[in-house]
């Protein structure tokens, strides 16, 4: 048998993928189609699940709704499209931020001495490498009333004479912003950094002794080769953005509900885990088209390593 | 054009969001060393030292350990020890495994063409793209219902009822760390030049030998890569942990995640600082270490 | 090869670290059993067990709230009984729930609070307290036993009670609120806090409409829910793992809180007033419950036992200032703490006064009409 390994290429190949996909396989693939089932139930009483067939789940998500207010048999509740559009748009912005914020450093830390490249990348990661939820509630400090930034304003206003009323900045969706940006900064960084890190110099050479500008350079050169790092770095961004909910909970004072927050509900305080289910699959499924689309116009970046 | 000039503008740019990064770390760090027991204003640095603890109201006016009150704190804090136990027992054991299988998986579908091929492919990107909160609902559910019956078909009692805990916590983090081995090492394999592995069986090495030999030395950054982000993923772990721990797995995070929510003193500040510099002098190490092995072979 | 080397520093580094939390964690509760009393790391002189129990287990998983059990009442029944405690801890009885309702967890005690025990005793979570193996049951005021929620205390006894009323900052609010109703008034508007409970603030909001808190009309509901989002607007932030926090830091001047956050946050601010609604607070309490698979119930039934007698209990007025029912506790402290006896029995705020104890409501399950609460919630908050 050991023989007929050694010739089949194929057996060869089986056996070495077959434990990540078999892992794989029992630990997502199922309890993806297990929720798959439970979306498709209904609530009991008691916040158990009937298995039957139905789409109430869904049909619920995107509005419909028979508590109707001038008696109407069936009405559009968009409050749930809200949610869905509202983390949607906090994504996109989270995004565009990250990226005009990672961008600049990591063209500095490609650009820096080979040797101090390193240093650089590693004083970048090190904050990721504190506690996530340590991070936010140190956001916390800062934005607060009596906090770090409102103080120092404060000195300055006063050193200026300017009449000063403290800002009132956290558990506003301004500081879900904020706190996302932080979060999810290091994750565009390291990607674009690659990516850029990869140009080859003597691109710069042929492009200077064209006669381009450093402007021109950079935006026939620098920025479409560095398309992958973004690309790449974008999924990493766009897609936590949409299901977190431990940054729209601490920092938005529980006030600013996005679909991770629902889908946590659903399945904690409402005990309703057949729509959290359904809500948990149109999660996926929106983010599975935005990355689509998206790679599909700039490619997949899958050649970006990290480091 | 010198590659290496750096424009105003960039330098600006960059120490304004390197500011911006390390704003909250300082805080962090500063409150750590704040003498108000509440934690929501600076009350400023404990000033003296005594044999006992003095408290004015939450106010500590003095302590054995004077400012580094909250780091003594710290250290009798045995909740903390065994959840860092946890989770740094968690975080080697699943890194070991996901890379060897990642790696492993890397490697077939790089270079081999099987039946299954698509569907490995395919269930590598699932859990990049799935929110961690329908992964962790999804594994709790699967070993719910797994257990229950296992404990039922064969009547377990006692300690030796399955139950949720260490290795359903490890065996989560390995399901979501996997996909990112598995990508870092096959990126790294796509730039990869098969003549060195050519001429090594032109010389006469086997596939073995030619692997360790040729094939492992240079993929190793890549898999190093991969090893070090997925020790990273699992350490900083909560959504995922969160459904699928049981009696004495807590981690850290789980851990820090109640703390916060319920008394938030400067013991948490303390926590964070020492977990910073734990991880600054290990990188810092690595460094020294990868400048010596760059002199060596120049 | 020097690539090796990185690979060895890095697991050198990695097993240190490990060792060195392992050497951490080696300290207080493991001290070798030697005859004389036993005293904890804080210098607590542990008492004798009052009602021993033979205890075969060696280990006891308990699922509680964070931060609710003193140290020296886990160290103390670790030393007198050398089992070990595993505490695992949830900030959200819906955590714990959920955990439990999923099985596969191996937990011998959990702290439900009132509403949610009827619907885990409905769903078969718990398992039925044998009566003789607790004799510390007589401990209790029986003011706090006998409940709807679980009659004769079949499943559950009292932990810790409390209410939810309202909370403000005499320095800064003018004219005090008295009922729930008043904290609708604009002058208020941005400067409250709320709990993040829907049940709670959907509550209070049936109390204004003079509805019961737990009514499953629908048409009361609606009212409810357009009363509410007139509200919501002016909440500044909503909060059910530290309020006290916003108050003390001045974030917010007023809102509703419970027990234990007002009393603390006037230990820091002692300008904060708590003040029962004239409509009724919201009153609470926590319990001990046994899950169906406890692996360990004969340390379990140690563990009620011990932690429940007078000398120990008392703790919880040390350290946790919440409605204490143990009857024992408090009667050990007049005696022995007298003066945190005193200032227990001197705080509206612990010591809930009669009239308000008798004018409060309780939460209970509502089964088939929580995802109506929960779509209301999600709308007021959401609709922002």
């Amino acid at each position: 048998m050991l023989q007929r390994l050694r010739e089949s290429k194929s057996a060869q190949g089986t056996l070495l993928a077959l434990p990540t996909t078999v892992w794989l396989f029992v630990l997502l693939i199922i309890p993806l189609f297990l929720t798959l089932i439970v979306s498709f139930g209904r609530r009991s009483p008691d916040g158990n699940v009937i298995y039957t067939f139905t789409f109430e789940n869904y049909t619920r998500l995107f509005g419909y709704s028979t508590n109707c207010a001038n008696g109407q048999p069936s009405c559009f509740d968009p409050l749930y499209v809200n949610i869905l559009g509202r983390s949607l748009s906090l994504a996109f912005n989270t995004t565009v931020l990250v990226i005009s914020l990672a961008y600049p450093l990591a063209y500095f830390i490609a650009r820096a001495h080979p040797k101090q490249r390193n240093m650089y990348l590693f004083m970048v990661l090190i904050p990721l490498w504190t506690n996530f939820v340590i991070r936010v509630y140190a956001w916390m400090m800062l934005l607060r009333k009596e906090g770090a930034i409102n103080i120092i304003i404060g000195w300055i206003a006063h050193f200026l004479h300017i009449p000063f009323t403290p800002f009132e900045m956290l558990y506003t969706p301004g500081a879900v912003l904020v706190g996302m940006v932080y979060e999810f900064l290091p994750f565009m960084i390291l990607p674009i950094y690659t990516s850029l890190e990869k140009i080859d110099l003597s691109l710069y050479e042929a492009a200077a002794d064209l006669g381009a500008n450093a402007i021109k350079t950079f935006l026939r050169v620098t920025l479409p080769l560095s398309m992958p790092g973004v690309v790449a770095g974008t999924i990493l961004v766009f897609i936590p953005v949409m299901g977190t909910f431990i940054v729209s909970d601490i920092l938005g004072g529980r006030q600013v509900i996005l679909v991770g927050n629902l889908i946590q509900r659903q399945f904690l305080d409402a005990r309703d885990p057949t729509f959290g289910s359904a809500a948990s699959l149109i999660l996926m499924v929106m983010t599975l088209i935005v990355t689509y689309f998206y790679t599909r116009k700039f490619g997949f970046g899958e050649e970006i390593v990290v480091a | 054009m010198n590659p290496f000039r750096r424009s105003p503008f960039v330098l600006t740019a960059a120490v304004l969001v390197y500011i911006f990064l390390y704003a909250p770390i300082i805080g962090l760090v500063l409150y750590s060393f704040n003498a108000s027991r509440a934690n929501v204003t600076f009350e400023g640095f404990i000033p003296k030292y005594s044999d006992r603890i003095v408290m004015e109201g939450s106010l500590v006016k003095s302590s054995p350990c004077g400012p580094f009150h909250w780091y003594c704190e710290l250290a009798k804090n045995n909740d903390v020890a065994e959840a860092a136990g946890n989770t740094l027992t968690i975080a080697f054991i699943a890194t070991i495994i996901s890379t060897i299988i990642g790696t492993m998986a890397a490697l077939a579908l790089q270079r081999y063409n099987f039946k299954m091929k698509p569907f490995s492919q395919l269930s590598l990107y699932i859990p990049i793209v799935i929110p961690e909160i329908v992964m962790g609902i999804g594994i709790l559910t699967l070993f719910s219902q797994f257990f229950g019956w296992v404990n039922e078909t064969f009547n377990l009692v006692g300690n030796a009822r399955l139950s949720l805990g260490m290795a359903t916590v490890t065996a989560s983090h390995i399901a979501f760390m996997v996909p990112f081995v598995a990508l870092v090492v096959q990126a790294r394999l796509q730039g990869f030049d098969k003549s060195y592995e050519e001429a090594a069986m032109d010389l006469g090495a086997n596939e073995w030998i030619t692997f360790r030999r040729v094939t492992f030395p240079i993929i190793l950054p890549g898999i190093m890569s991969g090893a070090l982000l997925a020790f990273t993923l699992s350490l900083d772990d909560f959504v995922i942990t969160f459904f699928t721990n049981g009696p004495g797995s807590t981690t850290l995070p789980i851990y820090v995640y109640g703390l916060l929510r319920r008394i938030i003193t400067p013991q948490v500040n303390a926590l964070s600082t020492v977990w910073i510099l734990v991880v600054f002098v290990a990188v810092l190490l690595l460094q020294i270490l990868q400048n010596r092995e760059s002199k060596d072979h120049s | 090869m020097n690539k090796n080397k990185i690979f060895k520093l890095l697991a050198l580094l990695v097993i240190a670290s490990m060792v060195l939390t392992a050497c951490g964690g080696g300290t207080a509760a493991t001290q070798p059993a030697v005859d004389g009393p036993k005293v904890t790391s804080t210098g607590f002189e542990c008492p004798v067990p009052e009602f021993p129990m033979e205890v075969t287990s060696k280990e006891l998983n308990i699922f509680v709230w964070t931060e609710y059990i003193p140290t020296d009442m886990q160290d103390c029944f670790e030393l007198v009984y050398g089992i070990k405690v595993n505490r695992d801890e949830y900030s959200a009885n819906e955590e714990m729930y959920a955990k439990l309702s999923a099985g596969g967890s191996s937990y011998d005690l959990v702290q439900p609070t009132d509403y949610i025990v009827s619907l885990m005793i409905r769903q078969n979570l718990l398992q039925e307290f044998d009566h003789s193996k607790l004799p510390a049951i007589k401990n209790f005021d029986p003011n706090y036993m006998d409940f709807a929620f679980d009659p004769g205390n079949k499943y559950t006894i009292p932990y810790q009670a409390g209410t939810d009323a309202i909370v403000y900052n005499a320095d800064t609010v003018t004219n005090v609120p008295t009922s729930w109703a008043d904290l609708w008034k604009p002058e208020y508007a941005g400067k409250m806090v709320f709990l993040d409970d829907s049940r709670a603030v959907i509550g209070l909001t049936l109390l204004t409409l003079g509805y019961d808190v737990n009514t499953k009309n629908p048409a009361e509901l609606d009212e409810a829910k357009a009363k509410l989002a007139e509200l919501v607007p002016n909440i500044k932030l909503f909060d059910s793992d530290s309020p006290k926090t916003a108050l003390i830091a001045g974030d917010v001047d007023l809102g509703m809180t419970w027990t234990g956050e007002a009393f603390l946050a006037q230990n820091e601010k002692p300008s904060i007033q708590y003040v029962y609604p004239t409509e009724g607070a919201i009153i609470w309490q926590d319990n001990w419950a046994m899950p169906k698979e406890a692996p360990h119930a004969d340390a379990a039934y140690a563990w009620l036992n011990y932690t429940n007698q007078g000398n120990i209990f008392w703790m919880m007025l040390r350290d946790f200032p919440f409605t204490n029912p143990n009857q024992a506790a408090l009667d050990f402290a007049k005696t022995d703490h007298k003066d945190l006896y005193d200032a227990y029995m001197a705080s509206p705020i612990t010591n809930t006064p009669v009239e308000a104890i008798k004018n409060s409501h309780r939460i209970d399950d509502v089964g088939e009409a929580l995802p109506l609460y929960d779509q209301i919630w999600t709308e007021v908050k959401g609709g922002q």
